[in-house]
């Protein structure tokens, strides 16, 4: 790369590495119990888990290191793959829960679904920088970027994986809206989908029970049962830790109350262990995310990273918006991972490396630049100085 | 207007300032959600935090209860009546269970002893919940694999053990399934047996498993308070035994014994019959207890009234002659009715101490033409008749005395000979208790005392004076008149050789459903002695003997003087054993002032799980007391002391009845020794000569004469 390469934005790194080394004590905490119960070892869940954050670290400093622009011309194949992918795990992949959703490839299963996300947003991004004068235009920019938002959300729709095909698809539509799709055509892609989703939802009873339940209609099945519990339990969770918490690793509702504490309840557990101190600090830190990832966006020295850095910072801040908003009972129990914290498969990795791309584009921007060498400094025995080489 | 250019700008035509529109419209939502989030995270954990940390801890702590062991009851002596023992009970879910009832039935049936077929009879049910065993040794109840069995429950299951089983049913009283009392002094001293339950917090995890948590307190239980009655253990076996007796022989339906000490108002014994096994209640109408629960027509023994309100008033002496009618005296009253009076045995010309030798209802309802309405009715009042005597004891009756208000035209002459009032057989024996102590009334009691689960009197049952029944001289006449009826009147039966007795025949009728018993007659004789210093107030009552039993002379008379004369010639040889003997649990031995270790390792080898409170050296106290009788491997704790004063003086036993001096000695841990029976003349060591905890004492016994004996 011979571009000049400046500085990477300190405050969002320092704040990633911070969660994803942070996670490691929390899922530790939140998954001994289910551990020992299950693995008979308390430490079982967590070592999975410190290997995919170490995963981690490798691919975000590989997302540092590559200049975003590579991946323009190859965004387009690597969507199809994913689509491709995820047709194949729909044939031959591992169950979860009654849905198709994990692939196992060399023995390291992953979620298609997750990779398919960040493949469309990338997509997207090259998309929109390119076509941006004729989105406007139904035919020849608005229908093209719908196909593929459609094609992806529709794919991991039949997973099925409702809450995921839904967010993918909002995802889509928030990215279009941003770049500059007519209201018009935004509001029936919308009207559209409604029809469908209310299909989708009906055909399958859990789901028609979950949202039901919601609302306060309908019977009390056993799965709603235990979506009330574990929704009670991780709100208890949060209760009991109040405004100090209970204190790091003392938390008892990871003792089999809350069913999946170490997954998508864990901010249940940090609420409980760090209380509304920790809470409080814990969604800062997501809105900092937010307010850095659009300042990087704002800097970015043209439309395919602009679009880059806004698909990737929503995409992050949206998944740990849904998941504080369905612990917290806001909105109906799905399953989604909170960003970098929660156990689970690859999500932490491409969530990872999405964050060195974005990571790269702050580095080409002028938001923190390198001390211009002030003259030919005349002492070429001595190497620069290493305040000066540093990477912040 | 804004509204509308607000909206406008949302679709500018440039697109450099509608992409800075619509952005900013993502990034007003997404912080618009940041601060939904916190809001929701303070009202959560901020504001409605206690709530759901109640429900936390709720859901974190189990409170397992530490159940208080049940005070015993004791005798006057200090032998022991009631007792809890810790046994074991299994029950079964037959559902569940019918997967390996085999096995489950092949392992109960190793440790009962009973053939299988029964466990698997009770396993063939359609039930849910079935006892497979109850009452269980815990050391058999241990041999049983509960783990290898699914659906199979222990439960903790104390049992009240009575001693003696039906001794004394009606005083000691039931207790329920839950331990509670129910009836006698069970139900009485309740609150106070039971003692209060502790608990210890436990740690529950999602599963609902269990361990007990360091965090939280443990509230030990506080053990029942234990109750020493003033029942007499022999006088009680004897009242029963001679009541049994008596009644078989007159072919009666039913008895009461009631025995009270008059100087003090001590009940002694309380012998009801028909009784029922406390250990396993068939009867339960035989549980209560009618010598406070029943109401009587006393007849005759109310003379005393009569007699008492004649003295009292001056209006006879004991030498004062009356007509008593030939047995047949016509009697018209002032509303023109009239009835005719009768005496059993018709007499002419009597003095009125002989009237009551002879027992004249004609004399008594002429001399309470003498006394008066009011003057009769206010002695009677004062015998403490109408009024429940306050004992410590549950369903006690006050009896009916009617104001003179209410008395019909004849009332008067009626009550003279014990008619048209009604009394409980307590109050019958402590008016006459009254006569005995010199005219004093005594509120009769059944609380020695009670002591705390470390032994320390708590409460203490005292004499408590009534009031002065009447003057002490006419105290006396009438007791004199209570010595002709036995020496020379109806009582004459009841004699005994040494001893001078006071008493009274009598035949009255029961209350029964609002009247009383036409025909029906019970046979009573109440009586106390020696007569100089009475000891012992006794009153029996026969009911509905066969007719020719009919009078209390036949079939009362004989009773009390087989109870008189085994109380004085302390012929104590009593029949019964212990319960605790016979069903395999272990009497626990009085280790106490041994040395800690020598207890401990005796109690072990007699199968108990000890515990050694403190560090002394020598046993200051057990737990539970000695005497109890316990289940095989149940604990036993020892508090020690460092206090090495072993040594005892012997205690002055001369004078003391054998069993008393037995019991005396056990109190202070000496071995008795006896020759002989009756009374204690000599001892050997001497009085005050220091011995050690175990030592034996050898007293030589002699039978011995009321009148110089003490019977306490």
């Amino acid at each position: 790369m011979g571009k000049k390469r400046n500085h990477i934005d300190p405050l969002t790194f320092i704040v990633v590495i911070v969660l994803m080394g942070v996670s490691t004590f929390i899922v530790y905490s939140a998954s001994s119990a289910w551990a020992l119960q299950n693995l008979k070892s308390e430490s079982g869940l967590v070592n999975k888990h410190i290997v995919k954050v170490l995963i981690g670290l490798v691919v975000l400093f590989i997302g540092i290191g590559v200049d975003y622009h590579k991946y323009k011309d190859y965004t387009k194949a690597v969507l199809i793959g994913a689509i491709i992918l995820l047709v194949v795990t729909k044939v031959f992949g591992g169950e979860t829960k009654g849905a198709v959703r994990w692939l196992s490839i060399g023995g390291f299963s992953f979620q298609p679904s997750e990779f398919a996300k960040f493949a469309l947003l990338f997509h997207l991004s090259t998309l929109l920088s390119t076509k941006k004068e004729k989105l406007n235009d139904l035919k020849k920019g608005f229908l093209p970027l719908l196909m593929w938002v459609g094609a992806v959300s529709v794919l991991v729709l039949a997973q099925p994986n409702f809450s995921m095909g839904g967010i993918i698809f909002m995802l889509g539509m928030l990215m279009m809206f941003i770049g500059g799709a007519r209201i018009k055509h935004l509001a029936y892609s919308m009207l559209a989908l409604v029809p469908t989703l209310l299909v989708y939802m009906l055909t399958a009873a859990y789901r028609r029970q979950r949202v039901l339940a919601y609302f306060g209609f309908g019977d009390n099945p056993e799965g709603l049962q235990k979506a009330k519990y574990q929704l009670w339990q991780g709100i208890i969770g949060f209760g009991n830790g109040g405004i100090f918490g209970v204190g790091m690793g003392q938390s008892k509702q990871r003792d089999l109350f809350l069913p999946e504490s170490y997954g998508d309840f864990i901010f249940s557990i940090v609420g409980e262990e760090y209380g509304l101190i920790g809470t409080i600090i814990f969604m800062t830190v997501f809105l900092l995310i937010l307010l850095r990832g659009l300042r990087i966006a704002k800097h970015a020295p043209d439309d395919l990273g602009k679009f880059l850095a806004l698909s990737i910072t929503v995409s992050i801040v949206t998944y740990a918006l849904g998941n504080a908003m369905v612990t917290l009972g806001l909105v109906p129990t799905t399953g989604l991972p909170m960003p970098f914290v929660s156990y689970g498969g690859s999500a932490i990795i491409f969530s990872a490396f999405a964050v060195g791309v974005l990571l790269n584009i702050s580095s080409q921007t002028e938001m923190n630049p390198r001390l211009a060498p002030i003259e030919p400094a005349p002492v070429p025995a001595v190497k620069p100085q290493p305040s000066v080489g540093k990477v912040f | 207007m804004k509204i509308k250019a607000y909206i406008e700008q949302l679709f500018p035509a440039d697109p450099a300032i509608r992409y800075r529109w619509r952005l900013l419209c993502v990034k007003a939502g997404f912080v618009g959600l940041f601060l939904i989030v916190m809001g929701r995270l303070i009202m959560i954990q901020g504001l409605n935090a206690s709530k759901y940390r109640e429900a936390a801890r709720k859901q974190y702590e189990a409170r397992v209860v530490l159940p208080a062991v049940r005070g015993s009851i004791y005798d006057r002596d200090g032998n022991i009546l009631a007792s809890t023992s810790t046994f074991v009970s299994f029950t079964a879910d037959p559902q569940i269970a019918s997967d390996d009832e085999r096995f489950i039935a092949s392992q109960f049936s190793l440790c009962t002893g009973k053939p299988e077929q029964e466990y698997l009879q009770k396993l063939k049910t359609d039930l849910r919940f079935v006892y497979l065993e109850k009452h269980v040794r815990p050391d058999l109840a241990a041999k049983i694999p509960l783990s290898k069995m699914a659906g199979v429950v222990k439960m903790n299951d104390p049992v009240r053990m009575h001693h003696y089983d039906e001794f004394a049913s009606q005083i000691i009283g039931a207790t329920n399934s839950q331990n509670a009392g129910v009836s006698g002094v069970e139900r009485e001293f309740d609150p106070v047996l039971r003692g209060t339950d502790g608990f210890v917090i436990m740690q529950k995890d999602g599963l609902g498993r269990k361990r007990p948590s360091t965090d939280y307190p443990r509230q030990e239980p506080i053990n029942g308070h234990s109750v020493y009655l003033t029942i007499d253990f022999t006088y009680q076996s004897i009242a029963e035994e001679e009541l049994k007796k008596g009644i078989q022989q007159t072919k009666a339906e039913a008895g009461i014994v009631v025995m009270l000490k008059p100087s003090t108002g001590e009940v002694l014994a309380m012998a009801n019959y028909p009784t029922t096994n406390l250990n396993d209640i068939g009867n339960a109408d035989a549980l209560k207890n009618r010598t406070i629960g029943d109401m009587f027509e006393p007849g005759s023994v109310f003379k005393i009234v009569t007699a008492s309100a004649a003295l009292s008033a001056n209006v006879v002496s004991l030498s004062t002659h009356f007509y008593a009618e030939m047995g047949r005296y016509h009697v018209t009253f002032a509303d023109g009715r009239s009835r005719t009076i009768s005496d059993t045995h018709g007499m002419g010309d009597v003095t009125f101490a002989d009237a009551m030798a002879h027992s004249s209802n004609i004399v008594m309802a002429k001399v309470s033409n003498l006394i008066g309405a009011d003057r009769l009715y206010t002695q009677a009042r004062n015998f403490g008749f109408g009024i429940s005597t306050g004992i410590e004891l549950p369903g006690e009756i006050s009896g009916e005395l009617k104001k003179p208000a209410e008395w019909s035209g004849a009332t008067l002459n009626s009550m003279a000979y014990g008619y048209e009032v009604g009394v409980t057989p307590l109050q019958i024996v402590s008016a006459y208790g009254a006569i005995a102590n010199n005219g004093i009334l005594m509120k009769p009691y059944i609380l020695r005392n009670e002591t705390d689960a470390a032994g320390t009197i708590v409460r203490e049952g005292t004499p408590q004076m009534i009031r002065r029944v009447i003057p002490e001289d006419v105290a006396r006449q009438v007791k004199s008149m209570l010595v002709g009826v036995v020496d020379h009147g109806t009582g004459k039966g009841a004699a005994l050789k040494g001893t001078t007795i006071a008493g009274k025949t009598g035949t009255s009728r029961k209350y029964v459903n609002g009247g009383y018993e036409n025909g029906v007659y019970n046979a009573s004789f109440v009586g106390f002695f020696p007569a100089e210093d009475p000891e012992v107030a006794i009153l029996v009552i026969i009911e509905h003997p066969a007719m020719e039993y009919y009078t209390g002379a036949m079939a009362s008379v004989p009773v009390f003087r087989a109870i008189a004369e085994r109380i004085i010639n302390n012929n104590g040889a009593l029949t019964r054993t212990m319960v605790a003997e016979r069903s395999g649990s272990i009497v626990l031995p009085d280790v106490r002032t041994l040395a800690a270790k020598n207890a401990a390792s005796m109690l072990e080898t007699i199968g108990m799980t000890v515990h050694i409170v403190g560090n002394g050296t020598v046993v200051r106290h057990q737990s539970p007391d000695p005497g109890n009788a316990l289940a095989a491997g149940s604990i036993v704790e020892l508090i020690t002391t460092e206090d090495a004063t072993m040594a005892h003086l012997v205690p002055d036993l001369r004078g003391m009845s054998a069993r008393r001096a037995v019991n005396t000695l056990g109190s202070e841990h000496l071995i008795a020794v006896l020759i002989g029976s009756g009374c204690v003349v000599s001892q050997t060591p001497e009085p005050g000569v220091p011995v050690r905890a175990g030592e034996k004492i050898v007293m030589h016994c002699e039978p011995n004469q009321i009148s110089t004996a003490q019977l306490y």
